[in-house]
């Protein structure tokens, strides 16, 4: 006998309808996470590797694999909670190929002498006995795969969460995996460690706005998901005072994983401290599923507060892009220089989210997929570049770089214009394709104000280059070590989609515009 | 029959399990007096007097109480459960199957690495 | 009593939280404060739930617990860890990485 039956209350009921086919690639990334753990726990420390290996590479290409049989697919599923369009299908695919060259990146064991990317031991205390041991044995903490899994799966339900309480849970399960996996580096731990502090403790503080945010909506809308929220802001638009300011609170929740000036600082200090390996993976997903959830938040459910937010959004973008491309210009590490230079992509997108038309949502999308590309790719050059200290990222140890090793030079000198928007490459085409929609909707002075942050951000881009290049190597020179299939295949994808979608851009761009919008 | 006749049976159950458990310990327990049984609750660190300061906990008690609070706040999904199991049938039945099996896959990873030993 | 009052006392909470974050220097003081903000859009969960007379905010509270518990775990981990490799849990001494 029911409860509620008993003492005489009647709730209307219907069982939750889940459509399995549309969320399948979710569940098997789930899925496979738990298995991993369970390798994790039964399996001996010789062949989890291996195993691991196959698991996460069979669960990211199978739910590729499911997200081509579901092209056509639009529907809001799981009680409202979910939200299957044409979006979040091509973020969600463009955030699993990403995951793919990132998991590629991250397994590579032969650049490093003594092992993988990651500490022999994570609990070990930086330069103890113990870790000396560890090294030695040989051992691999095979715990990152299952975290990169639970990553993933975060960030493919972020994309498609239609529900501001499902879609705070999603941030979570992509984030706590990250903070850890920010730490884990087997060089220069206590740089690792101190960036997984700094990105846990400020993400845990932007958590904490984006759910106080959701609370002040639900108390107006009295329901979190997304139409409905819609739905009441068109019916009574006069009160709208706890709408709004929980609207900024959940912005800057996002904006945070973006890493939208002001909400900006930890992304340097995690750049640079994480391996290399996780700094690329991230950079390049973390920023699409942050910003499907933001344009997810903004047109679906505040579309009709559209003004209030406009203004906003359009002195955060100037900032993003403005600071994050003067800072870089003073930048002496590759890794940090890469991340305010990401900060500042960060805000060329934002000009396209700012249209608020369907040309912007495509020119967005094109402009995330071009720069995980790229960004990945520059990534995997930076960790084959070394001394015998590990990595070198200081610009000092590139001088000459492109003269001892021409190819490694020049695929990250064709990375770094595409970052700058050179022609030919698929920066220039996603730079154009943004700024198109935002001249149609309106905003030519955020515009102007884009194509001068451009110029500025070229300044260092190029200086690069010219660092590469233009000087003579000398004995500080660092070296590109030969790294094994996984790396190479990661950046030759980099490299080609870079060149491809610079040149050939038509398929991707049909792609993104077929789209649809986000449905409601 | 009253509406209120289940919890009065669901307390007289309660309450006689407890007193069967004491009692049970009472006659069936081994009895060996060593100084651990002075303690309260029979283990962990003294109480009182607190030490200047708050004083340190052993690192070791950072893991069991971080354990505990994460398979603690994990029971919470089932009072939801609880409240409508019998409207939500099978499929209710399924998903917290799953939700369980999920749990126990990290409790399975936690006992083989040893979280639970205390050395 | 009003349930509007909750939804202030929230707030209150919540900005105490906030000031926690950024006036402490103690990570696992910063970490509580967050914890107490986390508690605080529970509150007003709970609160907005009985004012507009639908169950979602309690379970909103649910869930915010849960990822609260795992951000504890996270959080302590990595917080541990930093103390064990420099006998301290300050903020500001971690200060390996800056222009």
């Amino acid at each position: 006998m029911n409860i509620l039956a008993a003492v005489g209350i009647e709730v209307p009921f219907t069982l939750p309808i889940v459509d399995y086919n549309a969320i399948a690639p979710l569940l098997i990334l789930l899925g496979a996470g738990v298995v991993s753990v369970l390798v994790e726990a039964m399996l001996p420390r010789g062949s989890r590797r291996f195993i691991q290996l196959f698991i996460v590479f069979g669960a990211l290409v199978a739910a590729l694999a499911w997200i081509f049989t579901i092209t056509g697919v639009r529907v809001i599923t799981a009680e409202g909670a979910i939200a299957i369009d044409g979006p979040a299908l091509v973020m969600q695919g463009a955030i699993l190929v990403l995951a793919i060259l990132g998991a590629l990146l991250m397994a590579e064991r032969s650049i490093d002498p003594s092992g993988d990317a990651f500490a022999a031991r994570a609990s070990a205390l930086p330069g103890s006995e113990d870790e000396k041991q560890f090294t030695a044995r040989g051992y691999l903490q095979t715990e990152v795969w299952p975290l990169f899994l639970f990553a993933v799966s975060g960030m493919v339900l972020f994309v498609s969460a239609n529900d501001l309480l499902l879609m705070f849970v999603a941030l979570e399960v992509m984030s706590l995996p990250l903070y850890l996996l920010a730490g884990m580096a087997r060089r220069r731990r206590l740089l690792s460690q101190e960036a997984a502090l700094k990105y846990f403790l400020l993400g845990a503080f932007s958590s904490a706005f984006f759910i106080y945010g959701v609370a002040l909506v639900y108390g107006y809308a009295a329901s979190t998901q997304l139409p409905a929220i819609a739905s009441v802001l068109t019916a009574k638009p006069g009160q709208t005072s706890l709408a709004l300011i929980g609207m900024a609170l959940i912005l800057v929740g996002l904006l945070f994983k973006v890493a939208a000036v002001p909400f900006h600082q930890w992304t340097p200090d995690v750049y640079q401290g994480a391996p290399t390996a996780v700094t690329g993976f991230m950079a390049a997903t973390v920023k699409i599923a942050a910003f499907g959830a933001l344009m997810r938040v903004l047109y679906v459910a505040f579309g009709g507060m559209r003004w209030d937010w406009v203004p906003m959004m359009w002195i955060i973008a100037i900032l993003t892009m403005l600071v994050g491309s003067i800072i870089a210009i003073s930048q002496s590490d590759i890794k940090r220089m890469l991340a305010y230079s990401s900060i500042a992509q960060a805000g060329f997108i934002l000009v396209g989210v700012i249209a608020a038309s369907p040309a912007g949502l495509a020119g967005a999308l094109f402009y995330l997929i071009a720069y995980g590309f790229t960004t990945i790719g520059a990534f995997a050059v930076i960790s084959m570049v070394r001394d015998e200290s590990g990595e070198a990222t200081n610009l000092s140890k590139w001088a000459g770089l492109g003269r001892k090793s021409p190819f490694v030079g020049s695929v990250f000198a064709l990375f770094m214009l595409a970052l700058a928007g050179i022609p030919l490459t698929s920066g220039f085409i996603g730079k154009f394709s943004v700024f198109a929609a935002a001249i149609a909707s309106g905003d030519t002075w955020l515009v102007i104000v884009a194509v001068v942050a451009s110029i500025i951000a070229a300044f260092f881009y190029v200086r690069v280059i010219v660092v590469m290049f233009f000087t003579e190597p000398g004995p500080q020179t660092a070296s590109v070590e030969v790294p094994s299939v996984f790396t190479t295949i990661a950046l030759a994808a980099g490299a080609t989609v870079t060149l491809v979608l610079g040149i050939l851009p038509q398929p991707v761009l049909e792609l993104v515009s077929n789209a649809d919008l986000f449905i409601r | 029959m009253n509406v209120y006749t289940p919890i009065l049976v669901l307390g007289i159950l309660a309450f006689a399990f407890a007193v069967f458990s004491v009692a049970a310990a009472t006659f069936t327990g081994p009895k060996r007096y060593n100084r651990a049984k002075y303690d309260a609750y029979e283990c962990g660190i003294e109480p009182t007097p607190q030490p200047v300061g708050g004083g340190r906990f052993p690192v070791k008690y950072y893991l069991t109480a971080m354990l505990f609070i994460v398979f603690d706040i994990e029971i919470v999904f089932l009072y939801p459960w609880a409240v409508a199991f019998d409207r939500l049938a099978i499929f209710g039945l399924i998903e917290m199957l799953v939700f369980i099996i999920t749990v126990l896959v990290v409790y399975a990873y936690v006992w083989r690495r040893r979280g639970l030993e205390w050395d | 009593m009003n349930p509007a009052n909750y939804v202030i006392l929230s707030a209150i909470l919540f900005s105490l939280g906030a000031i926690g974050v950024l006036v402490r220097r103690n990570a696992i003081i910063v970490f509580m404060s967050v914890e107490l903000m986390l508690n605080a859009a529970n509150l007003a969960f709970v609160a907005f739930a009985r004012m507009n007379g639908n169950l979602d905010g309690q379970v909103a509270a649910f869930f915010v617990m849960v990822v609260a518990a795992a951000e504890v775990v996270v959080g302590l981990a990595i917080i541990v860890t930093i103390f064990r490799s420099r006998r301290s849990a300050s903020i500001d001494e971690p200060n390996l990485l800056k222009y």
